[in-house]
Parts: C-alpha cells; sequence; structure tokens
C-alpha cells in the first residue's frame, strides 16, 4: 500500500477517535450543565420562598405589635430638644 | 469508415416482436416490474394513510400535544420604595389528570372531596368522564401542604407539574394598589396589569427563571400600615360603612400610601371581583363637600377678584332659582374671606364663586384637572361627573363641594397644587426622579403660601373645624368636609361622606393626607354627630401622628423641653 494512503487511513481513524471523545466530552459537559442548571433552578426556588417567607414574617401588622409590647412608640416632639443657647444640650436623661 | 458501417441497421419488423417477446419473458426483467409495483402499492398505502390522517384529525392527540402546553408567565417582584418585598412569583404544584388512566370517577371524587373542599364535585365528575382527553387541569396554585395530602391518597392518573404563582406575603395590604393575576399569572387588575401592559411578561413552562429588574413602587410600607390600620380602627370606632384614605408627597405627586376598606386580598379572587370592595380612592367619584372651598378661596385669591381681609355679607342666604343656600352654623355677621374659609361657610364661598364667573370658575376646574379623565398606574381613575349645565346654582354648589363628584386621588392631586407652592402634579405610584421637571403652575406661589396659613389656623386655632387633626410638633393644616350623600329623594341628611384634607409640615408642606369616612354614625367616640371634625380629622391626626416620624420629618422644637 502507499504510505501516504496508510498516513491518511491513520489519520481518519485518529480524527474519528478524537471526535468521538470530543463528542463524549461535550455530552458530559452538557448534562453537568443541565445538572447544575436545575440545582440553580432549586435554589432560585427555594431564595423566592424564602423570601416571600421572611416579608410574611416581617409584615408590619405583625411587627407592630412586639416593638410596642417593647415599650417602642412612633417619635414624638417631646423626644427631641433644641440646642440650647450656648451650644449646650441636655436633655433629662443626661442631666440625670 | 465505409458507407456501410455508417449506415443504420436495419431491423426487421419480426426481429423486434421476438426481441420484446424475449424481453417479457426474462426473469430478471420481471423481478423488476414486481419490485417496482409493489414499492408503488406500499408507498400508495402510505400515502393513503398520510391523506387519511390529515383529512380527518384524532380527537386523542390534538388533546396529547396542546394541553400539556399551559404555562405560566414570569412576573418581576414588585416592591416597596424602601425595597420591601409586596409581590413575588414562587413555584407551586398544579394538579392535572390524565382522564384515561383514571379509575372510579366516583371514588376519587369522594376521597379528593375533603382534602379540595371548594372543589366543585359535578365539575370534577364532567372533566374525569371526558375519556378522549389525556390532560385536564383539576386545581392550579395548592399549597405544598394540600399536595403532600393528594400524593398520599395515590391516585392514578393523576400529577403534578410546577408553575409559578403570585405570592402576596403581606396580604391584604396594598391589596388595591397591587391588583391581581389570572390563574395564568397574567396581570388581571392594578399594578400587576400596568406590568403587563408597559414592561411585559415572558411565557415559561414551570421552572423559575429570571424575571427581570424589580418594579420599585412609591408606596412606603411602614405609611400604607399606618394609614389601613387607622382607618380600620375608624371604621369600628365611628361605626362606618367604609373608609378611604391616601398619602402624598405634594411636590413629586408620588402616593405613599393607598388604602380603600373593606380591602382586598390580591390572591382572592372572590374578593377582588367584588363590588362591595371596590377601590373609592380611584374607582368611585364622590361629592367631597367643603373641602373643596380650600380649592374656590385658591381661585379667588389667585384671580385677584378677593384678598383675605375682604368682606363679604354672608348674612342672607343666597338664592338660585328654586334653591335657597344657607351655612349650617351661621355666624351672623359679614365675614372676611378667611373667616369663610375657617368658618366653612357655603354662602360666603357661593359668593366669592359667583364673583368670579362662570367661564373663570370652569377654566379654573379645568386647569385642576377635574374635568378631565385621569389614569394612574393603577388603571383608569373614574371620570368626574360634571354638572349637565354649568348655571347659578352649580356654580355656588360647586364652590362648596357639592354637584360636582370626583375621585378622591383626582381631588388629591389638585390640593397638592395649592400647597406645594402652586406646581401641577400627577399622581403616580411609581417612584419618581427627585431632579424631575416641576409641573405647569397652577396658582402663584403667593396664593399657594396664603391658603398654607389658612390650613394650619384652621387646625391650630381655637374654633378651627380641624383643632382634632393636630399633632404636637407637626405643623398640621387641614379643612373638613361633611358632604350629605345622593339617596332615593335627594341628599341624605344622616347618611354623609366625612372628609378631611390635611398637609403637613404647613412651614413647607411635603406631604398631604386626604381621609374620607362613609356613612359614620354619630355615637359617643363622635360626640353624638356626623361632622368630618369629629371623626375625620382625628383620624387625619393619628394617621400623621404615626406616618411623620417614618418619612422623616422633624417635629418642630415648639413644645419640646429645651433646658438652659
Amino acid at each position: 500500500m502507499h504510505p501516504l494512503t496508510v498516513s491518511a487511513a491513520f489519520m481518519a481513524i485518529s480524527s474519528a477517535f478524537l471526535l468521538y471523545g470530543l463528542s463524549y466530552d461535550t455530552k458530559q459537559l452538557e448534562a453537568r450543565v443541565a445538572a447544575q442548571e436545575r440545582k440553580a433552578d432549586i435554589a432560585r426556588s427555594d431564595i423566592a420562598v424564602l423570601k416571600a417567607e421572611r416579608a410574611h414574617l416581617g409584615r408590619p401588622d405583625r411587627i407592630e405589635p412586639l416593638a410596642r409590647a417593647q415599650g417602642l412608640v412612633p417619635l414624638t416632639d417631646k423626644q427631641l430638644v433644641n440646642q440650647g443657647p450656648a451650644g449646650e444640650i441636655r436633655t433629662g436623661a443626661i442631666s440625670r | 469508415m465505409t458507407g456501410a458501417a455508417k449506415r443504420k441497421p436495419q431491423t426487421h419488423p419480426s426481429d423486434t416482436d421476438l426481441s420484446q417477446g424475449e424481453a417479457k419473458r426474462s426473469p430478471a426483467a420481471l423481478r423488476t416490474r414486481l419490485v417496482m409495483l409493489g414499492m408503488t402499492v406500499l408507498f400508495s398505502c402510505v400515502a393513503g394513510q398520510l391523506a387519511r390522517l390529515a383529512a380527518s384529525p384524532s380527537p386523542e392527540m390534538v388533546a396529547a400535544i396542546t394541553e400539556p402546553m399551559a404555562r405560566s408567565y414570569v412576573r418581576p417582584d414588585i416592591l416597596d420604595r424602601g425595597g420591601r418585598l409586596l409581590a413575588t412569583d414562587i413555584e407551586m404544584p398544579s394538579l392535572f389528570a390524565d382522564p384515561s388512566q383514571v379509575q372510579g370517577i366516583d371514588d376519587v371524587t369522594e376521597r379528593l372531596g375533603p382534602v379540595l373542599p371548594d372543589l366543585q364535585q359535578g365539575e370534577l365528575r364532567r372533566l374525569l368522564a371526558s375519556r378522549d382527553r389525556r390532560f385536564v387541569w383539576i386545581r392550579r396554585g395548592i399549597a405544598p401542604k394540600v399536595a403532600q395530602q393528594i400524593h398520599d391518597l395515590g391516585l392514578p392518573g393523576f400529577d403534578f407539574r410546577m408553575e409559578l404563582r403570585r405570592a402576596y406575603p403581606l396580604e391584604r395590604l396594598a391589596g388595591h394598589v397591587l391588583g391581581s393575576v389570572n390563574v395564568d399569572n397574567r396581570g388581571s387588575s392594578g399594578i400587576e396589569r400596568t406590568i403587563d401592559e408597559t414592561i411585559g411578561v415572558e411565557p415559561t413552562l414551570g421552572a423559575p427563571s429570571n424575571a427581570g429588574v424589580p418594579v420599585r413602587l412609591s408606596i412606603d410600607l411602614g405609611a400604607q400600615h399606618s394609614l389601613e390600620d387607622e382607618l380600620a380602627s375608624a371604621m369600628v370606632r365611628y361605626e362606618s360603612k367604609g373608609a378611604a384614605g391616601l398619602v402624598m408627597d405634594v411636590r413629586t405627586g408620588e402616593i405613599l400610601a393607598s388604602s380603600s376598606l373593606p380591602g382586598q386580598d390580591p390572591a382572592r379572587a372572590s374578593e377582588v371581583l367584588d363590588p362591595g370592595r371596590l377601590d373609592k380612592i380611584q374607582g368611585g367619584t364622590y361629592e367631597l363637600g367643603s373641602i373643596f372651598k380650600t380649592l374656590t378661596v385658591a381661585m379667588a385669591l389667585d384671580s385677584g377678584k378677593a384678598k383675605l381681609d375682604t368682606v363679604l355679607d354672608v348674612t342672607k342666604p343666597l338664592t338660585a332659582g328654586k334653591y335657597t343656600i344657607k351655612d349650617f352654623h351661621p355666624v351672623g355677621r359679614p365675614l372676611t374671606v378667611s373667616e369663610v374659609f375657617l368658618h366653612s361657610s357655603n354662602v360666603g364661598s357661593g359668593m366669592l364663586a359667583l364673583a368670579e364667573g362662570v367661564e373663570a370658575q370652569k377654566a379654573f376646574l379645568a386647569k385642576l384637572g377635574l374635568m378631565r379623565e385621569m389614569r394612574t398606574e393603577v388603571g383608569p381613575v373614574a371620570a368626574p361627573q360634571l354638572p349637565k349645565q354649568f348655571g347659578r346654582a352649580e356654580q355656588i354648589t360647586v364652590a362648596y363641594g357639592h354637584g360636582l363628584a370626583v375621585a378622591p386621588i383626582q381631588f388629591a392631586a389638585a390640593a397638592a397644587a395649592m400647597v406645594n407652592g402652586g406646581r401641577a402634579v400627577t399622581p403616580t405610584y411609581f417612584r419618581r426622579r427627585s431632579d424631575a421637571p416641576p409641573g405647569n403652575r397652577i396658582i402663584s406661589a403667593e396664593t399657594s403660601r396664603s391658603l398654607c396659613g389658612l390650613l394650619r389656623r384652621n387646625v391650630s386655632e381655637r374654633g378651627g373645624t380641624g383643632l382634632r387633626a393636630d399633632v404636637p410638633g407637626f405643623r398640621v393644616g387641614g379643612k373638613t368636609g361633611t358632604a350629605e350623600m345622593p339617596g332615593r329623594g335627594g341628599y341624605q341628611e344622616k347618611s354623609v361622606v366625612s372628609s378631611f384634607l390635611a398637609a403637613f409640615p404647613m412651614d413647607d408642606p411635603q406631604y398631604l393626607v386626604l381621609i374620607l369616612i362613609f356613612e359614620p354614625k354619630g355615637n359617643s367616640e363622635s360626640g353624638g354627630e356626623v361632622l368630618a371634625g369629629r371623626n375625620a380629622a382625628p383620624t387625619a391626626g393619628r394617621v400623621i401622628t404615626r406616618i411623620a416620624p417614618l418619612l422623616g420629618v422633624k417635629p418642630d422644637g415648639d413644645v419640646a423641653t429645651v433646658l438652659p
């Protein structure tokens, strides 16, 4: 057989193996990507549920009674003081 | 080459017949013809079958191909102005059945009944009896716990598909603003519908995907809750049939809170469709009563036809044809324009409107946007109900808030221009850029300042109708309005809409609060009266007490303890 024919046959067989390997790797990578995407979807779904649950637990009609039970109230004018003439600020709490 | 060689060979007819006869008899040619015939018959059968299928489509195939393609839509999250979540998409199981695989319809219906009590059993039987279908939805968007119960029943022919469903973690809060979605997760009302119409939503087959940039509203969650809570308390306190209110930034037109009670849960279709839960803020029109006098006095001051100290003789009633207009609480002496406002004189307001003239009054109302239809991101605002003809009687009645019915949000936009320095604002439920150009000038800055002074005096001075709305430190100004509701045979004296228009802080107004209480009762809480000064005004005060600190308004030090 002509050496050129032999080398061409060798190249063809090598290429076939190489392509098969590439194709196999690609399929594996595709499977990994799909698995990662599935995981990301599940994580995204979980995050959405957790966000909704956090918002539900933090809704104002639930938080407000808890805050009031702790003695917290909306800010009033009595909680602020104006600066004194000498630049000295004293509140009842500080003066005690 | 010779001429004989060039000559075409002559064949004898008898020779040709002979060769054809030989070919016919040749076994190879016969085989070829048989194969060709066989192939022709085979392909004819295939073609015939294809033609038959094309001519008569099988219903089973249509069902199998099209029905499982039902899809939901991915929606962006909705946040309040502080980035707090108001609505989001979450995956939920939806139950479907393959009727051809379902065994024992009666048994299945009986077992599903306790788990899905609101499922129509007759409808379920009908769905499961359609054996020619391969896919029917039984219930979409089931809670995971219920889905597990159904799964535990082990019913053959039933399965779940994960779909995106809209969740409203704050339940009824801002329900009217948010609107609702349909079974496919597409917006059907409110902000949800606007998202579909402007931003657009993408279809999906169930897997969660990136829904894009969240939609940020102008609503402030804290202010919204405070408003709803106080309105609900007011409904109980004054035994009213409904209540509504809004908080607006007077410079940008941003709505910081908007509520209408009875409210609606966006996740409950029955509540969304209930006409008794109409959004009164922009879905209904009302004669708002004396809060309209704010506009009348502004018109008179701005045109220069009157000044704050101009004296009007309000001792005699006004007449317009068969109608006589008089004051509910006559002072019995001539009043200045300031006093007309502070004493809420119908006669004085009517006189100011008459002095202005029909065309000027109509032009002023048009300039305020009260004569045309309005639209916000929540949907179209109910069109104003204008008087059929604008004569002397209409001039007078419109001056004190009767004869012209508008949606509260439309009035609030007009009133905002009265206190923000005189610039028109467009109400919006979306966040607006702080550097947005100011609106057209409606009234002069001087007129606006004068009105701010009057509104503040009405709340802070002894005898002012809005005294109960005052909140120490926050410089509240406001105007009361009590309008009799129209009914059979005319206006109903005992059936009123109490309203209070408030703004704060009046040294540099930033926020407007509008409160409406529908059909309150005169009980011990309101001193036996149904007047707005006894119900709507204190409600506005309570709302401002709670929202002013949340909105960053610093209390004035006029009553704070200052140590030397």
